[in-house]
């Protein structure tokens, strides 16, 4: 078998034009293809071996598997953006728990409660669920009886690997999520003479029934949820060069293996499309799987390791980050000891701190690519009832969750956010039609009118909400999205959702309300437009009338939505309406009282003052209507950065990046570091902190933490946002740069708003050099110490500045 | 003041211990409620007044010096105990017959004898019946049940002596309230002498049960009665005796449930009875008398029952893992003559026993570097090939009764523990423990045990050499796991700068204060170290930064956690394992990370109580 002569390509590839022919097969598929489990076109097999020295990576590793009892906490995670898996590496028993981002369980749930607000509940809303367990059994290699093991994550080539020795013999395992081949690789080796004899086992969680086929030697299942639910199904083959590779009952048996490579992928029928109800009743999930990984099979294991490499590095270099050097103790360590030393020694460890941001960007290219996005577990489960349904919040959580994609070189990534909402759109749309106005709805619109569509502040994959009515909720989502258009510049892009803006706006046609206050300064009166009854999330009175959430998020709503219609050309009329009534939007002031931006059209404080949420500092972020650089009154600043004093440095998770992501802005860099450095705490017994596999927990409960990806992305973000401030037309060098990342340091491929990637390099907490390429934009200034430069540059251009000496 | 180790309860009262150790305990109380009912006759004849008795303090072993090593063989409880499927099928306990002992007499002498295994001990109830109601003799001596043991006790002592193996018998301690007959049964071979002669006139009760009369050894009758239970199984022919429930101890403390006097009586008694016979103490004694169980016995169990009284023999949480907490303390008291008893070693059979492979191995480890009596109590006929070989490792098994000295251990009692000991041949052995509920990783640090550079280590379970590790081995262990290491230094010992707590360069704050101490280096010690009580090393220079594991000479009579930190950074929680007393130093290796230059080390009891410190020692790294 030679698959390399199944590549018709006539002449040789190099490797650049493997990793770029990767990337554009990447952007062509998102863009141009429903992201679904579908058949996937040959992959690219790269003739040349993309793999990086050792030295030359970016991993963690640990000195013990993970717990099977502590998968979210200890698993390392692997996906290629659809089909994931959190990893255990025990010698005897390599564990993974499968999902796949589509498999959900409830549908549209359209039936509001007595309430008039939408259920929330597993048997309704639905939950994200796990796909599968698969368990590889080597009963000789028990973890008592094996010597010098470790296990790594190398998130620069994305592989999970192992290693140990069981008398005499060196025995290696390495697992990947493969994209192109759309499966998940285990190959099992070894030097020095061993042999593998044990066995496969892949098992639903939803009491499904394992199959075999002895003749072509895979396990499967298959099954559907009921009431129109998903179909869904999984499928593993296992093949070695030595040995015998069986079946046996609902398990592959291998024996007296030199090596062993086991292939598994999975999937389930959901078609993001409304009109086909999200399911496509063609697709026979288990039917899918088995070709997929009966196709791979066909295929050396070398060749899919370096076919996975080639396009995961296709990605993950298109950012690179040193924030200096780590002392040699430090390097010594394994990752967890290395972020338990970072909280009790209190130095800094830059290196770790860089991995960690690096981390990040692991997780959004194995999460977030051609399927749905990145949910508040992200694409890992260790159980089928994760909190909150592992669902999509929309009151901060989704839209963290891709704060970092584009700052962090991975524009492509932000794709399945923005499909998403476009497949829910329709949804969405009639749920807002027929529901919102209903009037238990204690959020309807007082005018009685309705357009547009909006949210519940969970939403599913379904088309459905789940809890309560979010109607501020579609202006969030709707400058998420257009951000991305930001910093891509992409006309076609920004065609595709202008629609939704449309909606959105719409939407708040019909819901504004006119109310008249009275101008502090001038002591006048003035019309103002306000928003209706809403709760400012997730705190203070639940029917206020202009929220200053709602205010900041509709303001920037109808900005962007004018900027759309300018640039396509489309709307003029409606886009005028639009201007008209954003000049008449209420804008929040400062209280007399506290002295803080107020929250609630009130000068009172009725909430909660240290609440996780910043809802009311939503216009410093992710907004910039409140910039601290003389463009903004400086009593709103003042008033903005009281209120982020008195929220706090001592929240969690997402709550402390977005406090960080805040003090950024206002270019406070000890602040912002030291709610990085609170979020790198390490997670003991179930506290706020990173955990041994760096993913973020929140302590629910006492004693009860709980995995949220955004937590992770967000503090990511913040850590960019410190090196590099960017709006349309303006870029700020280093705005907030830590005295722990000041000695030296340097970040390649930085995504700015204005359609341009930044490089830059500093040394003694000063710019030397920075490069701006142009990825479609035009002109902007970059600003450092105080002076600005104008430039301008073609699409593709570069320009290299330096001498910033003050 | 201290504790002692076993959590104790009031007499009389039916107040259960902690729950978890209270299984044993309630349930033998239940069997003896049903007894009491013979009990009130008794006390209205009771003749004498009370008087406080003493224990005799001059008797000397006689008899040629037993357990020299620690005994090794079989027990019956284990499986009487158990609720595991078929085991007792005529009732609890009905597992002890003479058919089932001669049964695994049988097992062990094809089995397990040539490892040195020998011992066949019979437990509880061979002289009550399935409803366990009890026979006596003639003398108010325990009979044998006929049912039980058709034949009587002498015959099977025979039979197993015939298959080259040794016998052991056990009895509760006291006069047992049904041998009482109205104070006028007869004491055996002692003229004048009835059961009214033998205990207090107010019939207080002893034992861990509360079953028996507590003996009254300032009347002459009583070491008599004990003189005629030994007679008898010397006569019968047994090699061992198990005295159970005896206090201070079997969760029992105050002077009815103080039977030290019990103890000498016996060890005069076997003295005297022509027959060497071991002599082992149970349960839970009370470490504060380590000096009267190591005078009179040959062996003490430090804890409760390992037995879980469950469908399995036994079980981790109830328990097994107790004992890593518990025997640190008694370290020290063990040595040639008498052993530590943690109880029986349930490690032949996974489905039987209840526990993981790892849990095994963990269990066997603990007890062969403790030097515990090595006494299973596995259906022998029903040994899996994983038990068959942590029972016959010969290497284990060779530690376990060679001449090298208890372990201990060397790092904080955490989830994450190392235990060592020096063997004669300047090798050390280093035990690795997991007690954590997911897998970790052990590390042994060559400076905490005293040499530096390459050491060479043996794998003494899976029997192969693992080579050379420089300046520490750490290995992955599973959930509840262990390695058992031999470690060959190949480099020079390590050199260390000590810094003496009570040194003026030190800064205490709040109630720490410097006290005498004449096991202390110095002379003296920091104490009073709770709640606030701070102190901290001042000026400790290193050449270069890195991880320093400092050796910290303690002494702490329970086990007591402290905040450890240098230069003022985050602190990490440790708990100190118990030196048994608060006269006796013990050093265990901390892990701190120091700079190039002076730092500080900082020893803070928090909200709590810490140890006394003696002294640290900074390894001199090259």
């Amino acid at each position: 078998m030679d698959d390399q002569n199944t590549d018709s390509s006539p002449r040789r590839p190099s490797r650049r034009d493997i990793l770029s022919l990767a990337a554009a097969a990447g952007a062509f598929t998102a863009l141009g293809s429903l992201p679904a489990f579908a058949a996937t076109a040959p992959a690219a097999r790269p003739s040349e071996s993309p793999l990086l020295p050792e030295a030359s990576t970016t991993r963690f590793w640990y000195p013990a598997p993970a717990s099977d009892t502590a998968m979210i906490e200890q698993g390392l995670p692997i996906g290629n953006g659809r089909l994931g898996a959190l990893t255990g590496n025990d010698p005897s028993r390599e564990l993974l728990l499968l999902t796949d981002a589509t498999l959900w369980t409830g549908g549209r749930n359209a039936v509001l409660d007595a309430d008039g607000q939408f259920p929330y509940a597993r048997e309704n809303f639905g939950s994200f669920t796990l796909l599968g367990r698969l368990t590889v059994d080597i009963p000789d290699h028990d973890l008592s009886a094996v010597s010098d093991y470790r296990r790594d994550l190398d998130i620069s080539q994305g592989i999970v690997s192992s290693s140990y020795v069981r008398s005499g013999v060196t025995y290696e395992r390495q697992i990947f999520a493969s994209h192109p081949d759309d499966a998940i690789v285990l190959h099992f080796s070894q030097r020095g003479g061993g042999r593998y004899t044990g066995t496969v086992t892949l098992a639903g969680t939803h009491d499904e029934t394992t199959t075999t086929d002895g003749a072509r030697t895979y396990a499967s299942f298959g099954a559907a949820f009921p009431d129109g639910g998903l179909r869904y199904g999984a499928a593993v083959t296992a093949y070695s060069s030595t040995g015998t590779v069986t079946t046996d009952g609902a398990r592959i048996s291998f024996a007296g293996c030199k090596d062993l490579t086991v292939v598994v992928s999975g999937g389930t029928n959901y078609a993001p499309d409304a009109a086909a109800g999200y399911r496509d009743p063609a697709l026979d999930p288990q039917k899918l799987a088995r070709s997929k990984v009966l196709t791979a099979a066909r295929h050396p294991f070398t060749s899919l390791l370096h076919s996975h490499v080639a396009d995961h590095r296709a990605l993950f270099d298109r950012m690179g980050i040193s924030l200096g050097e780590s002392s040699s103790v430090q390097r010594g360590l394994d990752t967890w000891e290395r972020v338990r030393a970072r909280a009790r020694d209190g130095e800094a460890d830059p290196e770790l701190e860089a991995s960690y941001l690096q981390f990040g960007r692991y997780l959004m290219i194995a999460g977030s690519r051609d399927s749905l996005p990145l949910n508040l577990q992200g694409l890992w489960l260790d159980g089928n009832d994760p909190d909150w349904m592992g669902d999509y919040h929309t009151d901060i959580n989704i839209q963290m969750n891709y704060w970092m994609a584009d700052r962090a070189g991975l524009s492509s990534s932000f794709d399945a956010s923005a499909d998403y909402c476009l497949a829910q759109l329709p949804s969405w749309t009639e749920l807002t039609r027929t529901l919102f106005n209903d009037p238990r709805n204690r959020h309807r619109n007082s005018s009685g009118k309705i357009a547009g569509w909006t949210v519940a502040i969970s939403t599913n994959i379904h088309g459905g909400g789940g809890w309560w009515w979010h109607p501020a909720g579609n202006a969030w989502l709707s400058n998420s999205l257009f951000e991305h258009y930001e910093y891509t510049q992409d006309a076609a892009y920004l065609a595709r959702i202008h629609p939704l803006l449309k909606g959105a706006c719409e939407f708040w046609e019909a819901r504004l309300l006119t109310t008249t206050v009275t101008d502090p300064a001038t002591g006048k009166d003035r019309e103002v437009l306000i928003a209706d009854s809403d709760w400012s999330p997730e705190h203070g009175p639940l029917d206020a009338k202009g929220i200053t959430y709602a205010q900041e998020l509709v303001r920037a709503l109808f900005e962007n939505y004018r900027t759309a219609c300018a640039v396509l050309g489309r709307d003029s009329g409606h886009s005028r309406t639009i201007a008209s009534l954003q000049e008449r939007l209420y804008l929040p002031q400062v209280s007399p009282k506290t002295g803080w931006l107020e929250e609630w059209m009130s000068p009172d404080n009725l909430g909660e003052t240290t609440h996780r949420h910043l809802s009311p500092l939503i216009g410093l972020f992710p907004g910039d209507r409140i910039r601290p650089d003389g463009s903004t009154p400086k009593a709103v600043v003042d008033g903005a950065t009281a209120l982020l004093t008195a929220r706090g440095m001592e929240s969690f998770g997402w709550a402390n990046a977005w406090r960080s992501l805040c003090w950024a802005r206002l270019k406070n860099a000890d602040k912002a570091y030291q709610l990085v450095v609170n979020n790198l705490r390490p997670s003991i017994g179930g506290t706020n902190g990173t955990a041994m596999n760096l993913f973020d927990i929140y302590e629910v409960s006492t004693g009860r933490g709980i995995f949220q990806i955004e937590s992770n992305f967000g503090t990511s973000a913040a850590m960019i946002e410190m090196l590099v401030y960017s709006r349309p037309g303006h870029i700020e060098l280093l705005p907030a740069l830590p005295d722990a990342w000041a000695r030296s340091g340097s970040v390649t491929g930085v995504g700015v708003r204005g359609g341009f990637v930044i490089d830059l390099r500093w040394r003694d907490g000063k710019v030397t050099e920075a490069r701006l390429r142009s990825v479609g934009g035009r002109s902007t200034t970059v600003s450092y110490g105080g002076v600005s430069r104008a430039l301008s540059l073609k699409p593709g251009g570069s320009v290299t500045l330096r001498d910033f000496s003050r | 003041m201290r504790s002692s180790s076993y959590p104790s309860t009031p007499p009389m009262s039916v107040t259960a211990p902690p729950a978890r150790r209270a299984t044993r305990a309630l349930l033998v109380l239940a069997l003896a409620a049903g007894l009491t009912a013979t009990v009130p006759a008794a006390m209205a004849s009771s003749p004498a007044a009370a008087r406080t008795s003493t224990a005799p303090t001059t008797a000397r072993a006689a008899v040629a010096a037993p357990a020299q090593k620690p005994f090794m063989g079989w027990s019956s409880w284990s499986m009487q105990s158990s609720k595991y499927p078929g085991l007792n099928p005529d009732g609890d306990y009905s597992y002890l017959t003479e058919k089932n002992v001669l049964t695994q007499a049988g097992a062990l002498a094809s089995k397990l004898k040539k490892y040195g295994y020998e011992y066949v001990n019979i437990d509880a109830g061979w002289w009550r019946d399935t409803t366990w109601k009890p026979e006596f003799d003639g003398y108010g001596r325990q009979a044998p049940d006929p049912v039980r043991f058709p034949r009587g006790m002498k015959p099977v002592a025979d039979d197993i002596h015939a298959k080259g193996l040794k016998a052991g018998i056990y009895l509760p301690a006291g006069l047992e309230k049904e041998a009482y007959g109205a104070g006028k049964v007869p004491v055996w071979n002692a003229p004048g002498c009835t059961t009214a002669d033998i205990v207090h006139g107010d019939l207080r009760t002893t034992n861990g049960w509360d079953s028996a009369y507590k003996l009254d050894f300032s009347r002459p009758c009583a070491q008599k009665y004990i003189d005629s239970q030994a007679q008898m199984f010397a006569d019968w022919g047994y090699d061992f005796l198990k005295l159970d429930g005896v206090g201070p101890g079997s969760f029992k403390s105050g002077d009815n449930y103080d039977n030290v006097a019990d103890t000498a009586a016996w060890q005069k008694a076997i003295a005297t009875a022509g027959r060497p016979i071991h002599f082992e103490l149970s349960w839970s004694l009370d470490i504060n008398h380590a000096a009267d169980w190591k005078k009179y016995s040959n062996g003490w169990r430090i804890d409760t029952d390992v037995e879980c009284y469950c469908n399995t023999l036994v079980s981790w949480e109830n328990s097994v893992d107790d004992r890593w907490a518990d025997v640190a303390g008694w370290t020290r008291h063990a040595g040639p003559g008498g052993w530590n008893d943690l109880d029986s070693l349930d490690v032949g059979n996974g489905a039987m026993d209840g526990l993981t492979k790892a849990e095994r191995q963990s269990y066997a480890t603990l007890w062969a570097i403790a030097k515990s009596p090595l006494y299973t109590g596995d259906d022998l006929t029903r040994l899996d090939d994983y038990g068959v070989s942590l029972l016959t490792n010969r290497e284990v098994i060779a530690l376990n009764q060679g001449s090298t000295p208890p372990a201990r251990p060397i790092t904080a009692s955490g989830d994450q523990q190392v235990w060592s000991a020096k063997n004669a041949d300047g090798s050390y052995t280093v035990a690795l423990f997991n007690l954590g509920n997911g897998p970790a990783a052990v590390t042994a640090d060559w400076s905490s045990l005293g040499f530096s550079g390459q050491g060479a280590v043996r794998d003494l379970w899976n029997k192969e050499n693992l080579g050379t590790y420089k300046d520490k081995v750490t290995q992955a262990l599973p959930a509840h796991g262990s390695r058992l290491f031999t470690v060959t230094p190949h480099g020079p010992a390590q050199q260390m700068t000590g810094y003496e707590a009570e040194s003026a360069a030190n800064t205490l704050s709040g109630n720490a204060g410097i006290g005498d101490c004449a096991a202390c280096s110095g002379g003296h010690k920091v104490g009073n170290l709770y709640q606030g009580g701070k102190l901290q090393f001042n000026n400790i220079v290193v050449p270069k930064a890195g991880r320093y594991v400092i050796n910290v000479a303690y002494i702490s009579g329970d086990a007591r956690p402290a905040q450890i930190s240098a230069n003022g950074n985050g602190a990490t929680g440790l708990k100190f394992p118990s030196t048994g007393d608060w006269g006796t130093v013990e050093t265990v290796g901390v892990p701190v990370t120091l700079k190039a230059g002076s730092n500080t080390v900082t020893f803070d009891s928090g909200d709590g109580y810490a140890p006394d410190i003696d002294r640290i020692d900074v390894p001199k790294l090259s």
